[in-house]
């Protein structure tokens, strides 16, 4: 069925307003504490420091209280969530420094919550909302479940504390709601627009339930629900004794000035760049299962005095398939590169950073989707590839300066792989999860260094992968190997970083098997670009081998070390599939590592020779795209690398140039 | 003289010349590459990385398109893109927002 507008969807949008014009919405039927400009010029350095400070350890004991009280895997050991502290108005104080994408929508929800919740439900004390709504904001998909919960003092609003997470089930045609054949949102989990989940300090079994009842493992929901209920707790009594030692005024003053400090910062860094356009394009192949087409985000970057500006005009049109994101998928793919490769040196103030950006992006698009079209993989689809786009043009004006060039970056890990696995575990519990390894991608080539190989990705500072054995210990799954792999990194006189694979057989699973959902971009062309000259990363690469002889290999004691040592029926995966895994089944999977920088003809001989030695670079790539010869004892044979580099650069503007 | 990237130089003129053998790739930074040399290939000639042939996943062409300096041969930008496709990779300074 095509993409059919759904008349009145359009109130579950949020829309941009100016604070004072929402502030004046919401104060007929909430009192909202603010200051005035004088009590930010009141503030002195050292106060000023030491609450910001503080505020900062707050959003970092939210995170830990998350990670604690969760069951997940996902959050637990890779820290797919994030935490954030708003002012009363929704703009955002600070992000924590896991997932910048999910934190970067945390105040469209919020706003949203403020224009439409005040007056009824009514926003009081001890009372906290839900929402996993991307097109309202607080996440990128329905699977990023936000929480955030209004503070008050004093009788008035003062701030808000918000903690989004990735749930692993909330329902949907597909496990893990990733449904890969889906041609809209109706195939997905359903979204839920902001809703009173706690009120009065009470949580709602009725909302509880209506929440759960859609998901395929409810008890680590719940217990993800609860996770982000004690966060916002956390923030709730720590902000609370912030304001009872140094007061109302002088905490939001400081809120205030915070945002404030960031904006002119970032004007100020923006002064220095030159002015100029930077465009670039950013690839998907397939929007669903069966489908061979590839369609492209495109951005013009402009920057002008103090501002930048992101024009998505050209971008395709919203697709049916679950790879189209919301208005929240364009900010969650420029915030975090602002964050990481702009404000390296500023106080990660989003509120006032977005001061500093506009956005130009026509709705109907598939990084600025209208309902019904499907979002489920919207945060690692069209949002993921914006954050591609947006990095590769940032990166280049960063570059041009003799100082902050150092903090440009090549475009990292160009998409996630994603495997989700489902059944029964080894405990004969049903289970789903998101395999996170792809979290460790290959970082970008910056202009005077490698990539970091396996280094993890732009968007999530403080993401990591969980161990093979607590992997091995939650899901019926056994490792054949997981490691950085050859040749993945975007070559370059600087190379991008290694992305990595994992191989595993189902394990000790009372149903002799998982079902697996398999999506993957980036696998007709590489989505990671590399910077000057500098080549992409490697294509993602999945690969399900049937009926394999594993099994009896293991039992002889041999581990496979390569796809070639096992004999059975090899099929190249394409991006989206569903299909289930028997015992003897093995699959592959092989996410993409960095871009490179500057031309691999001008890459340092001997770093080439080290890189083949470790096994980073193919004897094949050092001689085909870097141009260098080895010596039988591995070291750089200068002569014949001169002459094998001379025959390179002549083959690239002789026969065929056009 | 403005280093723009490892390659390129904006020299005082506005001109945009080679950082390796200082030949003029663009007569002005809004066409800033306009006498590179350009070439599409077939995107498997970028190396190894690319892991399988793209016809296994889609019915569109891929190539591995480059600019080269004339001067030096350096590769100035490189994409792997569909074939059919405009390059999208441009950019400009002094451009009015």
């Amino acid at each position: 069925m095509p993409l059919i507008h759904v008349a009145g969807s359009e109130k579950f949008v949020f829309e941009e307003r100016a604070s004072d014009e929402l502030c004046a919405i919401a104060s007929k039927f909430v009192p909202l504490h603010t200051v005035d400009a004088a009590a930010e010029l009141a503030i002195d350095p050292l106060t000023y420091e030491v609450i910001r400070h503080r505020l900062s350890a707050i959003t970092d004991d939210m995170g830990d209280a998350l990670k604690r009280m969760s069951g997940s895997v996902v959050v637990t050991d890779c820290n797919d969530f994030n935490a954030a502290i708003a002012d009363e108005a929704g703009d955002l104080i600070l992000v924590g420094q896991y997932n910048m994408q999910l934190a970067a929508s945390l105040d469209m929800a919020i706003k949203w919550t403020l224009e439409h919740r005040s007056e009824n439900p009514g926003l009081r004390p001890g009372d906290m909302f839900f929402c996993n709504d991307p097109w309202i904001g607080g996440g990128l998909h329905q699977n990023d479940a936000s929480v955030f919960a209004p503070l008050f003092y004093d009788g008035e609003l003062f701030a808000w504390s918000g903690a989004v997470c990735h749930q692993v089930d909330l329902g949907g045609v597909s496990p893990g709601s990733w449904s890969v054949a889906g041609t809209d949102v109706f195939w997905e989990s359903t979204p839920v627009p902001p809703v009173k989940i706690v009120e009065n300090g009470t949580l709602r079994p009725d909302i509880e339930d209506m929440y759960l009842r859609r998901s395929r493992v409810p008890k680590l929901i719940a217990l993800d629900l609860r996770a982000k209920l004690g966060a916002n707790n956390v923030a709730q009594q720590r902000l609370t004794q912030l304001i009872d030692k140094y007061g109302p005024r002088v905490v939001k003053a400081v809120m205030k000035k915070m945002m404030h400090d960031a904006e002119h910062r970032l004007r100020s860094k923006l002064r220095s760049l030159p002015d100029g356009t930077w465009g670039a394009v950013a690839h998907q192949d397939g929007a669903r299962a069966g489908d061979s087409n590839i369609y492209k985000i495109v951005l013009q970057m402009t920057k002008h005095g103090d501002k930048l500006t992101f024009d998505f005009t050209g971008t395709d049109a919203q697709v049916e398939g679950f790879v189209n994101c919301t208005f929240a998928g364009v900010r969650g793919g420029i915030m975090p590169i602002i964050l990481t490769m702009l404000c390296n040196d500023i106080p990660w103030a989003p509120g006032g950073i977005y001061r500093c950006v506009e956005i130009i992006s026509e709705r109907g698009t598939i990084n600025n989707c209208t309902f019904p079209a499907g979002i489920g993989k919207a945060s690692v689809a069209s949002a993921w590839a914006t954050q591609n786009a947006v990095s590769e043009c940032v990166a280049q004006m960063v570059g041009t300066h003799p100082q902050h060039r150092k903090a440009a970056m090549s475009c990292c890990q160009g998409t996630w792989d994603l495997a989700l696995l489902a059944g029964v575990d080894q405990r004969g519990a049903p289970f789903v999860t998101m395999l996170c390894d792809p979290m460790a991608g290959g970082l970008g080539a910056r202009v005077d260094q490698d990539g970091v190989d396996t280094g993890g990705q732009m968007p999530i500072p403080m993401g990591r992968i969980a161990d093979v054995e607590i992997n091995e210990f939650s899901f019926p799954m056994l490792y054949l190997w997981r490691r950085e792999e050859m040749d993945s990194g975007g070559p370059g006189r600087y190379r991008g970083g290694l992305g990595g694979s994992s191989c595993f057989v189902p394990h000790d699973s009372p149903l002799h098997g998982v079902h697996l959902v398999v999506s993957a971009p980036g696998k007709a062309l590489p989505l990671a670009p590399g910077l000057a000259g500098g080549y992409p990363s490697a294509t993602s690469y999945d690969v399900l081998m049937r009926g394999t002889n594993v099994q009896q290999m293991l039992a002889q004691g041999f581990i496979p070390g390569d796809l070639d040592e096992i004999d059975g029926r090899h099929e190249v995966l394409p991006s989206h599939v569903e299909t289930n895994m028997a015992a003897n089944d093995v699959y592959f999977t092989h996410w993409q590592g960095g871009g490179g920088y500057g031309d691999p003809l001008r890459r340092d001989p001997h770093e080439v020779a080290l890189d083949v030695a470790s096994f980073r670079v193919s004897p094949r790539a050092a001689s085909d795209v870097y141009g260098v010869m080895l010596k039988t004892d591995g070291t750089p044979d200068a002569g014949a690398t001169e002459a094998r580099r001379r025959d390179l650069r002549r083959d690239r503007i002789g026969a065929g140039a056009a | 003289m403005i280093h723009l990237d490892d390659n390129l130089m904006l020299t005082d003129d506005g001109a945009v010349m080679c950082a390796h053998c200082q030949t003029r790739l663009g007569e002005n930074s809004h066409e800033p590459l306009a006498h590179a040399v350009r070439r599409e290939r077939p995107s498997r000639d970028a190396g190894p990385g690319v892991h399988a042939d793209p016809k296994t996943f889609t019915t569109r062409e891929i190539v591995l398109r480059q600019l080269f300096c004339p001067g030096c041969s350096t590769v100035l930008a490189t994409e792997i893109v569909p074939r059919d496709e405009p390059s999208f990779r441009h950019w400009s300074l002094g451009a009015k927002a």
